[in-house]
């Protein structure tokens, strides 16, 4: 909110220097965004958070920094009224307005100029001059925050009603809209049709303009619930829908009338006129809120002793009745004062005026019983993974809008009810998309060699559970294996290099040949186990994916199921032979559909005497020399005894039994 | 011996001195020992001479030719001891297989906060993102009709389901199950309807909270002011400031001041009464403060980064700038 420093000097002569003003309001929590000196005046622009709806005005700040100049802040003069016999009130809704006063001025002369003094405050404080009478009102509202609405006199049929609107009825609004209301309105309606939408807008036939003879002014208090659903509705904000949804002073409506007649007498010809007012019972509990304190409390929550003149001098300042009630205080609140409801609001009050920065920092010593996760996998493998050349990457949770229609059923996928575009428009199902649009974006830069990796969350709708969201740790490379290195020591990537990549980081892992995932290739796709549980999948995508995200370059695709990952298991010490460790090579010629795992499933699962271990060392294809369908495969094996050296007979017992398990089992030629 | 050999001899020496590579002794070699070398043609002589003559003149010339073969191999021993010794290597060649990659800014900013935090204690806890009104507002003493929902610009993918705002809402998770007292703080992703330079739609934060017997204001002002400096590695120009949150009370922002300009960087208070009410922990007994700050904000700092979008475009010429941290 703009003020003028001008127009505050009124209320507090002796403001200090800017920049001090400055510190001294952002300490009370008012904080300035900027300060603008103009030719005659200095404008504050004060960030107002939502509970302060007290200082919306000159006189509210006024009285907030009142406690600092020590300066008792009193209304400017206004004219009383007396109870009148003429009536405009026909039916109030007491819910919607439990505080409804108006005052009807039955000819005056609206052609007179504006003074200059309100123009210049109105401009001041960010307002557009309008006509004479609609300056004044707004004039008395940035004064001290009292919302109100003249209705012209000669437009309004009969008598003032504040109801909810009808079916079909409409208001043409003085923004030039028009809005079609519902039985959740509120409005102020003459006779006939709805004159404004309550404490939102007026209309543009009951306007107040230049050549208006007689008007209504409306003066009240408005639930604030009730403004904010219909602004919220309409998403229309005012300078009078803020406040009112914010909360006005219920008891400040009379009061602003007869300050607005003071002002407009002033300046021009006014006839007869009188006051009206409508008031709920319910409005007393605004007068008479009052709040029980245990003065310990101070000291407890705030962690030092305040002294008790500290607290009882700043409360009177700002408006609170503070009273001694044996040991404790009953505080009454003043009426602008919504945001008070609890002793812990107080506190604050008092915290702020006594400035947040005097408090001394001090450590409490307090231990606790940790209850979060000591260990953190995701982190341990991505510091693995960055070890052997990956980037981390974070993408948005938000995808566009049809990505992700090709792998994940309609029905599952889970969108925005309001997106903020369209291309972040759905959650993703899978990470699939983030990762090769990752890939496409760096593609799109000329970053051709990649490795990445991102740990996140992917959201998918489910029939029982409502929505799903599971840890995913997922990642591609492509490009060559280290692009610094001289070009003959380049190799291209290939998914080999992925699967060595994630057995480094969890050595348990097993791969097995896989088609089940549709956004991977069938040809080139693995599911990733660790102990016989899925935990993930791996592989090139598929085609359709290429196309999408327009990728000519070669990729491979891990992700992993964060959650089903065990991590490494405590680990027991075994006894190491200090017996030589013997090796033996085999080649054998076998069908091209046995896999690598085949061969040593089938060797591991018999568990020959001594072998300690078993790897593929070499694969090679001849068709001239094998035929179609064949290849050749050498298989390494290490034997080694615990209690003696081996001998050559020892082993060759066991190699001739792994030779007719395998001529066996997978029909293998023995070539060596 | 005859003169001549001899001469040949310490011609030879002379010429191998000159030598620098195994290509040189080898064409002096062939001009010794060679078909047509001049060893090989001294032979040819002996045919020419008497039968005593050729005796003695065969004796010396097998000497000579020994001699020539000894010096031509000692040679290119040394030849190749001094390659091996001093053996020359480009060193500015490029190294090969660099592997090593980056964590992320974001990542990297989370891990050093919450291992400062971990140090006062505070242990990490994660939750759900897609939440209930519940958790994420009406426990936190923001009702339906508060205007301060308007803070919390949000998406919604259901009539009650939405993306958390904050993750305040694993707070609520964490009392309920967890009772006091608790020490936690809550990193992760949170999201509001809002995008520009300043804003995502998506970002990170982290939130702490402290419920315990006997915790006050000023026990909040040193876990923050503490972090601050720690997290900066500096003493930083801090201020606190009143302000507002539904659900803490007193409330407050601190700003530190950066190149001469106050900066928002979080946001804490003393925890609402009616927020502890809410998850049932008695009021009389406990207390707590709780603080929230955005992992984006800080790493933008520490790292010098202006627009915010560089964090989510995953540009591999960013993301490399931050080899090395973990």
């Amino acid at each position: 909110m703009k003020i003028s420093l001008n127009w505050l000097k009124e209320y507090v002569p002796n403001i200090k220097k800017n920049n001090i003003f400055t510190e001294e309001l952002t300490s009370l929590g008012l904080e300035v965004s900027s300060i603008v000196k103009t030719k005659k005046d200095t404008i504050i622009d004060i960030d107002m958070t939502p509970n302060r709806a007290d200082c919306l005005s000159i006189i509210g700040i006024a009285r907030d920094i009142s406690p600092i100049y020590k300066k008792k802040i009193s209304l400017p003069k206004y004219i009383k009224f007396v109870k009148s016999k003429e009536n405009i009130f026909s039916n109030i809704d007491k819910k919607i307005s439990p505080s409804y006063s108006v005052l009807v001025i039955k000819s005056i002369d609206n052609s007179v100029a504006t003074p200059l003094f309100i123009k210049e405050r109105l401009e001041a404080c960010g307002l557009k001059k309008i006509n004479f009478i609609v300056d004044v009102l707004n004039y008395v509202m940035l004064e001290n925050g009292q919302p109100m609405h003249a209705f012209d006199g000669q437009k309004f049929t009969g008598n003032i009603n504040v109801r909810y609107a009808k079916k079909n009825e409409k208001l043409n609004a003085l923004d030039g809209q028009s809005y079609a209301l519902t039985t959740d309105t509120p409005v102020i309606s003459d006779d006939e049709k709805p004159q404004a939408i309550a404490g939102v807008i007026g209309s543009e036939d009951s306007s107040v303009s230049v050549k208006t003879k007689s008007i209504i002014i409306e003066s009240a208090y408005f639930t604030p619930n009730i403004i904010r659903k219909s602004s919220k509705f309409f998403r229309l904000q005012t300078d009078s829908s803020y406040r009112f949804e914010r909360g006005v002073d219920p008891l400040l409506n009379e009061y602003s009338l007869g300050r607005v007649l003071t002002i407009l007498k002033e300046y021009t010809d006014i006839g007869n006129y009188f006051f009206n007012q409508s008031s709920a019972s319910k409005i007393a509990k605004h007068i008479d809120k009052s709040i029980l304190i245990n003065p310990d409390l101070f000291e407890s929550s705030l962690g030092i002793k305040i002294t008790s003149s500290f607290i009882v001098q700043t409360l009177k300042y700002l408006g609170f009745n503070p009273e001694k009630k044996k040991a404790r205080l009953k505080i009454t609140v003043p009426s602008h004062r919504f945001d008070i409801a609890i002793p812990e609001d107080l506190v604050e009050e008092v915290a702020r005026m006594y400035g947040y920065n005097n408090f001394t920092p001090t450590l409490s010593s307090n231990s606790i019983n940790n209850i979060g996760n000591t260990s953190d996998k995701t982190n341990d493998y991505s510091d693995s993974l960055v070890a052997r050349g990956y980037n981390e990457v974070i993408s948005f949770s938000f995808i566009p809008k049809g990505d992700q229609d090709n792998h994940i059923l309609r029905p599952k996928i889970i969108s925005l009810m309001n997106p903020i575009s369209e291309d972040k428009a759905e959650l993703r199902g899978s990470m699939v998309n983030s990762i090769l649009n990752t890939c496409s974006y760096n593609f799109s830069r000329k970053n051709l060699n990649l490795r990445i990796f991102e740990s996140g969350k992917t959201y998918i709708k489910h029939s029982d559970k409502g929505v799903i969201e599971e840890n995913i740790f997922a990642g591609a490379i492509s490009g060559v294996n280290s692009e610094s290195n001289l070009k003959n020591d380049q190799d291209k990537l290939s998914f080999f290099d992925l699967k060595g990549d994630l057995l480094s980081v969890l050595p348990n892992l097993s791969f097995e040949t896989y088609a089940g995932i549709n956004y991977l290739s069938k040809t080139c796709q693995a599911v990733i186990k660790q102990n016989n549980k899925i935990v993930g999948y791996c592989g090139e995508p598929d085609k359709s994916l290429y196309v999408q995200y327009s990728i000519k370059n070669t990729i491979f695709y891990f992700e992993l199921m964060i959650d089903k990952i065990v991590g490494a298991e405590d680990i027991k010490y075994k006894k190491i032979s200090i017996f030589p460790k013997i090796k033996r090579d085999l080649t054998i010629l076998v069908d091209d559909n046995i896999l690598a795992n085949d061969i040593t499933d089938a060797v591991e699962r018999k568990s020959f005497n001594y072998m300690i271990n078993i790897k593929i060392s070499d694969i090679f294809y001849n068709k001239a020399e094998f035929g179609m369908g064949k290849k050749s495969m050498t298989i390494e094996f290490i034997f080694q005894d615990k209690l003696s050296t081996l001998t050559d007979n020892q082993i060759n017992d066991e190699m001739t039994k792994i030779m007719s398990l395998l001529k066996n089992k997978h029909e293998a030629i023995i070539r060596t | 011996m005859p003169k001549n050999y001899t001469s040949l001899i310490s011609e030879l020496r002379e010429k191998l001195k000159e030598c620098k590579s195994p290509h040189d002794v080898a064409n002096i070699k062939a001009h010794y020992l060679g078909k047509a070398g001049i060893v090989t043609n001294e032979f040819g002589k002996l045919k020419d001479s008497g039968l005593e003559e050729r005796k003695e003149l065969g004796k010396s010339l097998n000497i000579l030719k020994n001699q020539t073969q000894e010096l031509i191999t000692l040679e290119l021993n040394n030849i190749q001891k001094a390659k091996e010794n001093g053996n020359f290597v480009d060193v500015t060649l490029p190294g090969k297989n660099i592997s090593m990659g980056s964590r992320h800014p974001i990542s990297i900013t989370i891990n050093k906060i919450t291992s400062i935090l971990s140090s006062y204690g505070f242990a990490s806890v994660s939750g759900i993102e897609i939440e209930d009104e519940f958790h994420n507002f009406e426990a936190l003493n923001i009702p339906d009709t508060h205007p301060a929902r308007d803070m919390h610009d949000t998406f919604y993918v259901s009539d009650n389901k939405l993306l958390r705002t904050h993750t305040s809402s694993v707070q609520i998770r964490s009392m309920l199950s967890n009772k006091a007292p608790l020490k936690i703080m809550t990193p992760g992703k949170v999201y509001r309807c809002d995008s520009d330079p300043t804003h995502s739609p998506m970002f990170h934060q982290i939130e702490g909270l402290y419920v315990d017997k006997n915790v006050n204001f000023c026990h909040l002002k040193g876990v923050l002011i503490n972090f601050i400096k720690e997290f900066f590695g500096k003493d930083m120009e801090i201020r606190f400031r009143p302000s507002y949150f539904p659900f803490t009370e007193p409330s407050a922002e601190l700003d530190i001041k950066f190149k001469g300009k106050w900066l928002e960087v979080l946001g804490c208070g003393m925890v609402h009464p009616n927020v502890l009410s809410n998850v049932k922990i008695n009021t009389k007994q406990y207390s707590g403060f709780a603080f929230g700050l955005g992992v984006e904000r800080l790493a933008m700092l520490k790292y010098d980064i202006v627009d915010l979008r560089m964090f989510y475009e995953n540009d591999i010429s960013f993301l490399s700038q931050f080899k090395g941290l973990k």
